[in-house]
């Protein structure tokens, strides 16, 4: 086999063929990156500790989102504005907004990927959000199911439980 | 002061703090305003008060069964007692949700009259 690089060819043995030890060796590697890939882009289950305020307080409105899908800043940002919430009143007492904040902000995003400052402090309109749902039509946004990008389950049948994987989309006809 | 007084007798009489029973709420709301019409209830529900949204955007007319978020989709439990015993029955938790909500709608606080009227309809509702 050739190879121009010795450092690049490190799962050869030096008379050129493949070692079999170093090929199962990046065979575990590999295998391993993309299970560790898989668990952080689909699988996202809200934290055991959530505080009972988080369900009542958030969840009666909109999904109870997983406090990984953004940052500790722009959590900040948001929780220190629900009297102005996309447009409603979602106050809570300042007693239970400490504790909510608090636990967002623990929960927060922390890999690169996910852990920008979200334009309008919206889930939504982060990177990553928008490169993962570049393929769905301007249409499906709109259909009576969906109504907003906000709607995670219309599509992601499994989002209540904090998995986006993909096998588990199913994007409604109406 | 009379008023003071009820309404501070309507809140203690409910036992447990927070605890209440639709009845309970009205004669609070009522003691603070006036007597509850329920057909000026409906016609607040209904109403879009010069704005975007009525009550029943989110909650429907009859608010009876599960109904949907206007903007986000997620589900509503019914609003109406008869088809949801465990409303009107947690003083705090009403008050907030006629803070936000008469936010939404109305763009400013509602008075305890306009919660008053809205409180006897719902009661009405099948």
């Amino acid at each position: 086999m050739y190879c121009p690089r010795k450092s690049r060819c490190a799962i050869l043995a030096h008379d050129g063929e493949i070692d079999p030890m170093k090929l199962n060796q990046l065979i575990v590697l590999v295998l391993s990156l993309l299970s560790a890939g898989q668990s952080f882009g689909a699988k996202m289950a809200i934290p055991a500790d959530a505080p009972a305020s988080y369900d009542a307080e958030c969840a009666s409105c909109h999904m109870a989102y997983p406090p990984g899908l953004l940052s500790a800043k722009s959590w900040e940002n948001l929780m220190g504005n629900l009297g102005k919430h996309f447009g409603t009143d979602a106050s809570v007492d300042p007693k239970m907004q400490t504790e909510i904040t608090q636990w967002l902000i623990k929960n927060a995003a922390t890999r690169q990927k996910y852990a920008e400052v979200a334009p309008e402090n919206r889930i939504t309109k982060t990177s990553w959000f928008i490169r993962k749902h570049d393929e769905v039509r301007a249409e499906v946004w709109k259909r009576a199911s969906v109504k907003s990008p906000a709607n995670c389950g219309a599509c992601h049948t499994d989002a209540a439980k904090g998995s986006f994987s993909e096998s588990n989309i199913k994007i409604p006809a109406k | 002061m009379i008023k003071t007084v009820l309404v501070i007798l309507a809140f203690t009489t409910t036992g447990v703090v927070g605890a209440a029973t639709p009845p309970e709420l009205l004669k609070t709301y009522e003691a603070q305003s006036g007597k509850a019409s329920s057909v000026r209830g409906e016609q607040f529900f209904n109403s879009k008060h010069g704005k975007e949204w009525s009550c029943a955007s989110c909650h429907e007319n009859p608010p009876n069964h599960d109904t949907k978020h206007i903007v986000t989709g997620k589900v509503i439990k019914p609003l109406a007692p008869v088809a949801n015993p465990t409303r009107f029955t947690d003083d705090a938790k009403v008050e907030k949700w006629f803070k936000r909500n008469c936010n939404d709608v109305l763009g400013r606080e509602c008075t305890a009259q306009e919660k008053a009227d809205v409180l006897s309809w719902l009661m009405t509702v099948k």
